[in-house]
């Protein structure tokens, strides 16, 4: 018999290394060959998107067309320090540093246009990758137009900046401070699935998401992230284990150690909260684990709504289920339910 | 202001490459003249390396040469945290776990490698073998590295324990257990290496999380200085925190110098699920308080994550699990222990959710019990214990903006048509 369960889980997860470890990421933005403006940074784009973000924050402050921003990938000796691509923390950390570089760079081509147009900073407007005296949009020139004149200067028309926020180290004896992560990512989710009784396997059949994330930069990815990190978390909820016995893996290879494959992929009903209210870029929060980690509890939630048992080790394999089911019928029939 | 670019689905910047094939990943980078290197593994979860004879393993066609510890006497060893991972198990030392490497070997092509290392000839005493967190943590478990098998333990002391459980009128009581995980990445551990004789730098095109970070482990590993290191990040297939431990690198670093030539390490799936990084598996333990009227005043939890042979990031990872007990709710009354144990299973670093993961099994489903045993709706549940701005963590950080908990309860159960009554 198939049995429709529903399980809801909320979740927090405080985001950048934190307690007290020295959080901070370097970037740098200048302007390049004819239509280009280079970023350095180290992040490393992992899939999650960082590159993409990068370059829709400094379109953004710079005023150009994103494709007009070129990242120079991760390399030891051209980039600096942008910590790792873990703990959530890109997006936030060298989302904040790669705005700063790009304020900093069109702080200096305002700096430098007001020289050459021979104005105030007020009297200037910036469009599309041109800089121009508002009175007389026709007389422009364009940021590479500029860079050449600052070079005759003897000057560079770049920026560099950093992001590197403090927190608190944690109090040895009991885990107390007064900032210990720079800030937390929620997330809640309610699954919709189905338990077959017969043979026990789960069917994960619709995941409803809301997730606090600030703002969404890239909302697309966001929703990437939300439905990658799901499904890694139905994995763990109902497949996934690397057996080791006596220190021998008993399954290292995919034929042993199962993961979703598309065809557990549930259907995905997704809201981002958005109260743009945080400290990261344009008041943006990390995704990147908050994604995964509601998915395992609202799943075991749902199987004890559909079937009445609840199981307390992952994963929730069908011989669990099937075991714990036969055992709630031996404990109904003997009337031990209830007492 | 209204924006261009930013809250916009601007394409991924490496979209078409990627689906075009124009991705260049760690194993697709080739150069004339190159070497392929593969590495012997422990033979025994924990024991004596005795004698390790690489003489049938060189005579064959196509071994340029096996690197073992005698070799690289000056290397020293490396790990995220704790420096105690070695690069290669030395006669007389110990092998810790399946993964060790023991032997690099050299040769013309994958499959002489591959040939190689089944003849490499290894003698070792066996030890006892401590997979259970549990035995590593007893008084007469041997040692598995130089000080006890609890690597680190932490703590966590919020407001009155012993208070909190008399406020309470319900008390669930539970034990929770998650299993060990590997992030399978499409793209499993693989680089590239060359040593350029003239500026003495040695260049590695391998993926990681960290580029100054793993630069600098294996400049100090190799007593270089972090100059000499050049790392360049290709295109990664996915890390999910498997990629910020040192894989292919140092031994890459180690058969480039020693040949003078390009040489490439690809790890297979097997090698990649038994060598490197998992999640850690948890035992919680978690007492959980609340009242009549459906109000949290006490969460006690008791943590134990089975590290594996190595520390990689486990320190961190564990007690960051420990350190998120409550989950998004308020909590006065907060106890909690953690320790971070070694044992000789695959050693366990991060993974998306560095620990917080595992917890969230143990407080959502207390969530959910406790829902049950008082008749409320789990939704009501949450939402009237959720924080506020104001509300403090259970290491007493206050919330002082962007707690937007109760809109992520309240959208969710608005899409689902969550209705009162319903589970």
């Amino acid at each position: 018999m198939k049995k429709r369960g529903r399980g809801i889980a909320t979740i927090m997860f405080g985001f950048g290394y934190g307690e007290g470890f020295p959080d901070h990421s370097i970037a740098s933005a200048e302007i390049e060959e004819e239509g280009k403006i280079l970023i350095r940074t180290a992040a490393a784009d992992v899939g999650q998107g960082i590159l993409t973000t990068i370059s829709q924050i400094s379109a953004e402050v710079l005023k150009v067309k994103p494709e007009a921003i070129q990242i120079i990938p991760g390399d030891t000796h051209l980039t600096k320090n942008s910590g790792s691509s873990s703990a959530t923390r890109q997006t936030f950390f060298t989302g904040n540093a790669v705005k700063e570089a790009s304020e900093g760079l069109l702080s200096n081509i305002y700096h430098y246009a007001s020289i050459e147009f021979r104005s105030n900073h007020v009297e200037l407007g910036i469009k599309g990758g041109y800089i121009f005296r508002k009175d007389n949009p026709n007389n422009q020139l364009s940021y590479w137009e500029l860079a050449e004149r600052v070079k005759a200067r003897g000057d560079n028309l770049k920026a560099e900046s950093s992001f590197f926020p403090h927190t608190d180290k944690p109090d040895p004896e009991t885990g107390q401070g007064e900032k210990l992560y720079v800030a937390y990512t929620f997330v809640t989710q309610i699954i919709d699935l189905e338990v077959n009784t017969d043979t026990g396997i789960v069917e994960v059949l619709k995941v409803y998401t809301a997730a606090d994330i600030g703002k969404a930069i890239n909302p697309k990815n966001v929703e990437g992230q939300i439905e990658g990190g799901t499904v890694q978390g139905i994995g763990m909820a109902l497949m996934e284990e690397q057996i080791i016995k006596e220190g021998i893996t008993l399954n290292p290879d995919l034929t042993g150690y199962l993961i979703p494959t598309s065809m557990d992929t549930p259907h995905f009903i997704t809201r981002l909260i958005e109260n743009e209210d945080s400290e990261g870029p344009y008041g943006a929060k990390g995704i990147g684990e908050p994604a995964t980690i509601a998915t395992a509890p609202a799943i075991a939630n749902a199987i004890y709504d559909a079937i009445g048992v609840r199981i307390y080790d992952l994963p929730i394999t069908p011989e669990k289920i099937l075991k714990a089911l036969k055992e709630k019928v031996k404990f109904t029939s003997e009337g031990w339910l209830g007492l | 202001m209204l924006k261009s670019y930013v809250g916009k689905n601007v394409c991924k910047v490496d979209a078409q490459d990627k689906v075009t094939g124009q991705a260049l990943y760690p194993d697709d980078i080739y150069f004339e003249d190159m070497l392929y290197l593969k590495i012997k593994r422990a033979t025994h979860p924990h024991a004596y390396l005795r004698r390790i004879d690489t003489g049938k393993a060189e005579k064959l066609t196509g071994v340029v040469k096996i690197i073992t510890a005698a070799d690289i006497p000056q290397v020293k060893n490396f790990g995220l945290i704790i420096k105690d991972q070695p690069v290669l198990v030395g006669v007389g030392q110990k092998m810790r776990y399946m993964g060790d490497a023991l032997a690099i070997v050299i040769a013309e092509s994958k499959e002489v490698a591959s040939q190689a290392v089944k003849l490499i000839e290894v003698e070792v005493e066996e030890l006892e073998v401590i997979s259970d967190p549990l035995r590593a943590m007893e008084k007469d478990a041997p040692l598995i590295h130089q000080d006890s098998n609890v690597l680190a333990t932490h703590y966590l002391k919020k407001g009155d324990i012993k208070k909190g459980f008399t406020q309470a009128d319900i008390i669930a009581e539970n034990e929770y257990r998650t299993s060990t995980l590997d992030h399978v990445p499409l793209q499993v551990e693989a680089g590239v290496g060359i040593y350029d004789k003239k500026s003495g730098v040695i260049k590695l095109w391998v993926a990681t999380q960290w580029l100054h970070d793993t630069q600098a482990d294996i400049a100090q590993s190799l007593g270089l200085s972090k100059e000499k290191i050049r790392i360049i990040q290709p295109v990664i297939g996915g890390a999910f925190g498997k990629k910020e431990d040192i894989s292919v690198h140092l031994h890459l670093a180690l058969a480039a110098m020693e040949t003078k030539r390009p040489v490439k390490l690809t790890y297979s799936r097997e090698e990649s699920m038994i060598a490197q990084s998992k999640r850690h598996p948890f035992i919680i333990r978690m007492k959980t308080g609340v009242t009549n009227k459906g109000y949290l005043t006490a969460c006690q939890v008791e943590v134990i994550g089975d590290t594996g042979a190595y520390a990689s990031s486990g320190p961190a990872v564990v007690h960051k699990g420990m350190y998120h007990c409550t989950g998004p709710y308020n909590v006065d009354n907060v106890s909690g222990v953690a320790y971070t144990v070694y044992t000789n299973n695959t050693y366990c670093g991060a993974m998306r959710g560095f620990g917080t993961t595992q917890m969230a099994f143990a407080y959502e489903s207390q969530m959910d019990i406790l829902a049950h045993q008082l008749g409320i709706n789990p939704v009501q549940f949450r939402l009237q214990n959720a924080y506020d701005i104001g509300s403090s963590t259970p290491n007493s950080q206050r919330l002082t903006h962007s707690v937007g908990v109760k809109e992520t309860i309240k959208g969710a159960a608005v899409m689902a048509a969550w209705k009162e009554g319903s589970p």
